[in-house]
This record gives structure tokens, C-alpha cells and sequence, in this order.
């Protein structure tokens, strides 16, 4: 089977549209947020839910309602045919599509080594958990938040490490570890701060919606538009959880300072180093990193969060336009 | 005061917005429009065969010389490319009804897919079909409406060839024998 064969297949019209479907959804969608202002991470993380989930059904709806979509006669009268530019060779020999096999092999290794082998890890940590650590009692905020989540308390351990560590892991006896770097370095006012974001990852994890998402996800998994997407939604998470974790402690100021130890203070994206070339990646998670917290410190201390926006109408714009242009996206 | 306020801000959002999709439809216009200005071969509409045979180069385009009355020429609609592969697709239409009745296709690969108002939905016989030395295939039956048509696929040199008609076998086998030496 040749490149052109595949393209023609219904996995490949599928492979190429959705990716093109999601190009587009992805465009609309930020200037979307950008034109109605909105910056409510739990709205934002809704407005990119549709980039990810959009293009998973839109080729196979639009078939439906439309069986003769695919023919030549729709194509010369779309909007935009992507087959016009996979079967552009590039010095009368390679084949443009030749590029996006590449790109979606691409993004199949990196979607599976950095984000199905950690799932995987985490979801068997979670079975067999291997708590080791002490006891450390946080209460009454432990109980009083889990309360007001309505999820059962999780226990807080102290692993022993001079880093500052916090993390948690799901399911239903979910445990939260406290480094004891970190636990010396938080006054007890941030601790409960940090407590409580891990407290909201716990409670958003056991929402299906969530799982359902990340499972509808996977299906996605050669999508490099829905890759970033899924990324930038995760980012939102922790913006999410950080509200959350302001609206159990009514101390923003609190969470901004337990944020500020994790920020390894940088000027700026590393310098190429050619002799450090397979060390870079590292440097630059770092600085990615880095970038996300300052972020999340500055709209905790400006306060801006835009929460209670208006959203409904801007979504149902956005996702319209997005499904209307999409059926000319062939 | 504070009202008005807000309705011109909500009137500039969607402003904003609107202006932001019209250019990406222009923009998408004329990334669509680029690879045709650079392959000649890409597939698109001709008026006629002869533009085809002078555009794509295609020496051998099966054409019939013999055509019932009902059929009206030229083609309706022509569409042929030359890459990924040679492919080529005419329709034509009932001279009373104007509704097509008659698609000739010759593809080295898959053939073109269009709406295809040929469909024969009720196969009520398929058989080997000998025509001027090629082993054709001749499908007889009922498209939509239960009209009664038929067709014939045989290969060509390095083309699939495949006529479908809306009518009797009779009018078809007469139109492909038209068409081979």
C-alpha cells in the first residue's frame, strides 16, 4: 500500500482530518478566549476540552450526515483538502504526506513514553502502594477539608528527604507524601495551603468526567494539536486545584508562598550547548516549569482569576463555528 | 451608563471574533489554493478532453464514439489529475432530464470517488462478460427508485476501467465496444 492508497483510507481521511479539525478547533478556540476575555482556568480547561474531544467524533459524524463528503467533487469545493497538499512532492519525489507520517510517529513515541508509561506507573503505584513514611497529623484541616470536599481523609506521610516533596496518589485510599525538606521549610499556614491543593487533586480525580476525558484522550494518541492541548489542560488543573485550595484555606497569599519553593529562580530559557545537547531537554522542562509556577504566583498574588465569567454563550459560539468550518475541512 | 458599557464590549467580543473567522477562511482559501497553482497534476474540473489531454498529458483517454440519443455531449462534468496517479471521470447527462446517466471512469489506482448518482443498490446478475478480447465484468440491476441500470469493469493497459449507465445492458455493451479497438 502507497502513501496516496493510505491517505485515501478511511484510517488515513481519519488520521488527517482530525488532525486538521483539531488544528482549526485550536486556533478558534484561543482566539475565542482572547476575545471574550476569559480566564477562569476551569472555563479555559472546558474551551480546550474541545479540542481534544472534538476531532475523536467529527470525522465520522460528518460522514453520516454526509456519506458523500469524502468524494472528489465535495473536495474541489471545500474550504480546505489537505490530500492537495499530502500528494505535493517536493522535488517531483517526496511526498508531503511522507512529513505527517513522520509527525504522527513522532507524537505516538512521545505521547506514549511521556505520558501512557507514567499513567501506567502511577495506576500500578496506586494498587500496590508501598506507603513508607511516617504519620503526620494535620488535623483538624485535614478532616475539615476532606469534609468539605466530600472525600474520604487521605493520610499525610513524611518520606525522609531534604528536597522539598509533595505528591499524592489517587484511588480509594489515596495518601498524600510531605517531604521532610518541605515540611521544614512550610510554616504551618502554608503546609495547610499545600495540603489543600493536593486534597483538590484527590477530589477532581474521582470525578469519571475527568478519567473519561483522559481515556477518550488516548484515542488521539498520533494528534500532535491534541498532545499541546492536553498539556495546557493539565497546566489548568493545577490553577483549578489552586482555587480550590484557596477556597478551603481563604489565604492565597499562603499557597503563593508554598509555590515560591518549588520555583528554581532562572533568567531566562537555556543556552544551546552543543556539548550538553542530550542534558537541554532537562534544562528546558525546567525552565517550562519554572515559567508554569511564576504564572501560578503571579494570579494568586494579583488575584485575578477571573472566576464567576459568563462562559455559556462564547462556549456554544465557539463550538459551533468550530463544527460548521470543520465540515469544509476535508 | 455602566449598560451601555457592557453592550458595546459585548459587541466589540463578538466583533472581534467574527473578524478573526472571516480571515481564517481567507487564510484557508489560500492555503488551499497554493498546491494547485504548483501541480498541474492535482485533480480539478475540465471542460473538456482535449484540456485534459493537453494539461495532464494522458495519451490514452477512452472515449466512446458511439452514444445512444438519451445521452447528450459533452460531458456534464470532467475531473482528472495525473498525480498520485492517473485517474480520469466523466459524466454525462439524459438529454430530457438532464439527470446523469451515463460515468465513464479510467483510474491507474482507485477510481475517484464522487456522489455517485449510479448506484446499482439490487445486483440482480453479475457475470463474465468477453468484450473485443478483455475479460470484463458485467453487473446488471437497480439503482435508486428501483431504475433499472448496469455496469462493466474490465482493465485496460494499466488502467481500471468502469462504465456505469442507467439504462439496459444492451445500450451499455454497444457504448464500451465504441470505445476499444
Amino acid at each position: 500500500m502507497n502513501l496516496s492508497t493510505f491517505f485515501n483510507s478511511v484510517v488515513g481521511m481519519y488520521l488527517t482530518q482530525s488532525f486538521c479539525h483539531s488544528v482549526i478547533a485550536a486556533m478558534i478556540t484561543d482566539r475565542a478566549l482572547k476575545a471574550w476575555s476569559i480566564y477562569d482556568p476551569l472555563v479555559r480547561q472546558r474551551f480546550r476540552l474541545i479540542v481534544i474531544l472534538f476531532p475523536i467524533v467529527s470525522f465520522p459524524l460528518y460522514q453520516l450526515i454526509n456519506p458523500a463528503r469524502s468524494s472528489v467533487l465535495f473536495r474541489l469545493d471545500a474550504l480546505f483538502d489537505v490530500n492537495r497538499w499530502l500528494f505535493l512532492e517536493i522535488w517531483g519525489f517526496i511526498p508531503v504526506s511522507l512529513f505527517f507520517v513522520l509527525m504522527f510517529v513522532a507524537t505516538s513515541l512521545v505521547f506514549f513514553f511521556q505520558e501512557m508509561l507514567p499513567v501506567l506507573r502511577h495506576t500500578l503505584d496506586t494498587e500496590h502502594p508501598e506507603h513508607e513514611g511516617t504519620h503526620l497529623d494535620v488535623d483538624p484541616f485535614m478532616g475539615e477539608a476532606s469534609r468539605r470536599l466530600s472525600i474520604k481523609k487521605p493520610e499525610v506521610l513524611l518520606i525522609d528527604d531534604d528536597s522539598p516533596i509533595l505528591f499524592s496518589t489517587t484511588g480509594k485510599d489515596a495518601v498524600i507524601f510531605v517531604s521532610t525538606g518541605l515540611s521544614r521549610a512550610l510554616p504551618p499556614e502554608q503546609m495547610h495551603a499545600a495540603l489543600a491543593h493536593e486534597l483538590a487533586h484527590i477530589a477532581r480525580n474521582q470525578r469519571p468526567l475527568l478519567i473519561a476525558v483522559f481515556l477518550l484522550r488516548i484515542i488521539m494518541f498520533f494528534n500532535p494539536i491534541v498532545l499541546v492541548k492536553f498539556r495546557r489542560a493539565v497546566r489548568d488543573e493545577e490553577k483549578i486545584c489552586d482555587d480550590i485550595a484557596v477556597s478551603l484555606t481563604q489565604n492565597p497569599a499562603a499557597l503563593a508562598a508554598t509555590l515560591s519553593v518549588f520555583y528554581q529562580k532562572t533568567d531566562g530559557p537555556p543556552e544551546p550547548d552543543p556539548r550538553k545537547l542530550f542534558r537541554q531537554p532537562v534544562s528546558l522542562e525546567e525552565y517550562s516549569h519554572n515559567l508554569h509556577l511564576g504564572d501560578r504566583i503571579r494570579r494568586l498574588e494579583t488575584g485575578a482569576d477571573g472566576r464567576g465569567e459568563r462562559w455559556g454563550v462564547p462556549f456554544l459560539i465557539t463550538l459551533l463555528t468550530i463544527a460548521v468550518l470543520n465540515y469544509f475541512i476535508v | 451608563m455602566i449598560g451601555e458599557v457592557d453592550m458595546n464590549k459585548t459587541l466589540y467580543r463578538f466583533l472581534s471574533f467574527a473578524l478573526m473567522i472571516g480571515l481564517l477562511v481567507l487564510a484557508l482559501k489560500v492555503i488551499n489554493w497554493i498546491p494547485l497553482a504548483f501541480q498541474q497534476d492535482a485533480v480539478r474540473r475540465y471542460k473538456t478532453v482535449e484540456e485534459v489531454r493537453a494539461a495532464l498529458n494522458l495519451k490514452e483517454i477512452y472515449v466512446p464514439s458511439y452514444f445512444p440519443q438519451q445521452i447528450s455531449w459533452p460531458p456534464s462534468t470532467i475531473l482528472a489529475q495525473s498525480k498520485p496517479f492517473a485517474a480520469m471521470l466523466m459524466e454525462f447527462t439524459r438529454a430530457d432530464k438532464r439527470n446523469t446517466a451515463l460515468i465513464i471512469s479510467q483510474s491507474e489506482g482507485t477510481t475517484l470517488i464522487v456522489e455517485n448518482p449510479i448506484e446499482i443498490r439490487e445486483v440482480t446478475e453479475k457475470v463474465q462478460y468477453p468484450i473485443k478480447g478483455r475479460n470484463a465484468v458485467l453487473t446488471v440491476g437497480f439503482c435508486r427508485k428501483e431504475e433499472p441500470c448496469c455496469g462493466i469493469t474490465w482493465t485496460e493497459g494499466k488502467y481500471t476501467m468502469t462504465v456505469l449507465m442507467k439504462s439496459t445492458p444492451f445500450e451499455l455493451t454497444k457504448i464500451v465496444e465504441s470505445m476499444l479497438r
